[in-house]
């Protein structure tokens, strides 16, 4: 399957593409919020005022695609919480009015798959309708579903995303879980960090995927997924990817790494690009975009992109150059927690 | 002191906008017999749920009859005179 439209809101100025003209947006702070354009350009007021935070970026960033591609034949979205922000509204209001009358907004934008709901709406889309939910592995479980769809010809052309969105509630509750940093470290330095903890991130990157076009950014070869692996396991994982690709080590000469500057978790990347592809030159994401379950979907936006020859932001995320072959297929590598690790393999 | 119905009024336009989360629109541009769910604002029968919700939260009034919400919720001035009316 082929990406042939591609759209996102990020920390990063995304929406209108300047990143890709090497324009980075410094962030010094442990949450990296998206810089949103103005939604009240292209969405209309009466939906826009009900919208909450993942709403709004997943139909600002999709809506443009779904208008410019009336053709589309399914939804497929990843979101680990969806407007959770709405959801806690809710459920706070369920206790502070005794169960009594409860505002029906806050519950109808906080289900996760309301991204998709209103992105099929306001497309007058009546077709296949996904979102899927899986933690840290929404947005390759997302891939997953359109890759089957594709596979057993069930559609020609398919809008796929991964959005998530940073509330109080669940930064508050992530932070006591100890997933971010006590310190302030500059983007700059994240990736060197040696303490435990990330930076808090959010997006919406959303994709039209073709069957077979004329023209697009770059192809989705396969995905793949495995939770809790031994460190055994998780070779096997890569290697079966590899394998059924046809592919060998070398054959893999870019792979975007999602080190989060979290010193638990560096060993996972550490570990692939200095054993299982030792080769392969090193570009990271989560500088960019900080961290978040379904920020692979933000690397697959930075993927294409380079796939498609767009390289003017690639000194931002160069982390080692081993080799001066042009960029033909990239390797994303994620985990989420040590737990959810997820491939999206893609090439020219 | 009992709070007049002008007052009544300024108020009861802020919790619309707020609880409506209107977008460009102050309180003071809502007028007293401008239909609130007419074209201008553009209200819609979710915005109806919301000031049911908003009525009884704020104002302890609860309109279970439909028709009976109807009439009520036109505009501020039917809003108001039915809010002093009920008050508990």
């Amino acid at each position: 399957m082929y990406i042939t439209d591609l759209k996102a809101i990020s920390p990063q100025l995304t929406y209108d593409n300047e990143l890709l003209e090497g324009k980075k947006t410094t962030h010094e702070d442990q949450v990296y919020n998206v810089i949103e354009p103005d939604y009240m350009e292209f969405i209309p007021k009466g939906l826009l005022r009900r919208m909450g935070r993942a709403i709004r970026m997943g139909v600002g960033a999709g809506l443009p695609l779904v208008k410019a591609h009336s053709d589309i034949d399914a939804v497929v979205i990843g979101t680990a919480n969806g407007g959770l922000e709405d959801c806690i509204k809710f459920l706070n209001q369920i206790v502070e009015y005794d169960e009594g009358v409860l505002t029906p907004t806050n519950f109808v934008q906080s289900t996760p798959n309301a991204v998709a709901g209103q992105l099929a709406l306001m497309g007058q889309n009546r077709g296949y309708n996904t979102t899927y939910t899986n933690g840290g592995l929404a947005f390759e479980n997302a891939v997953l579903d359109a890759w089957l769809l594709f596979r057993e010809n069930a559609v020609d052309k398919l809008l796929l995303g991964g959005i998530e969105e940073i509330s109080d509630y669940n930064y508050n509750i992530d932070s006591l879980a100890g997933h971010y940093k006590n310190e302030i470290v500059n983007d700059e330095d994240l990736l060197s960090s040696t303490t435990k903890g990330t930076v808090c991130g959010e997006g919406a990157s959303l994709f039209v995927l073709e069957k077979a076009p004329a023209e697009y950014y770059a192809k989705i070869e396969d995905v793949e997924q495995i939770t809790y692996p031994t460190e055994l396991e998780f070779d096997d994982c890569l290697e079966l990817l590899l394998s059924r690709n046809n592919l060998q080590v070398d054959d893999i000469d870019t792979i975007m790494l999602g080190y989060n500057g979290d010193s638990r978790h560096t060993p996972w990347y550490t570990h692939l690009e200095e054993h299982l592809i030792p080769n392969a030159n090193v570009l990271s994401f989560k500088n960019l975009s900080g961290d978040y379950r379904t920020c692979s979907a933000f690397a697959t936006w930075l993927s294409a992109h380079l796939l498609n020859g767009e390289k003017a932001f690639l000194p931002h995320i160069e982390l080692r150059k081993k080799h001066e072959k042009e960029i033909s297929r990239i390797l994303i590598y994620n985990h989420f927690d040590e737990v959810r690790h997820g491939f999206i393999l893609l090439s020219k | 002191m009992s709070q007049t119905k002008e007052e009544l009024k300024l108020e009861l336009k802020k919790h619309i906008v707020e609880y409506l989360n209107l977008l460009d629109i102050k309180p003071e541009d809502i007028k007293d017999d401008e239909p609130l769910f007419g074209p201008d604002l553009g209200l819609d029968s979710i915005d109806s749920v919301e000031m049911i919700v908003l009525l009884d939260r704020e104002y302890g009034i609860k309109i279970n009859n439909p028709t009976e919400g109807r009439q009520i919720l036109v505009d501020v001035n039917t809003i108001v005179d039915y809010i002093e009316a009920n008050k508990k």
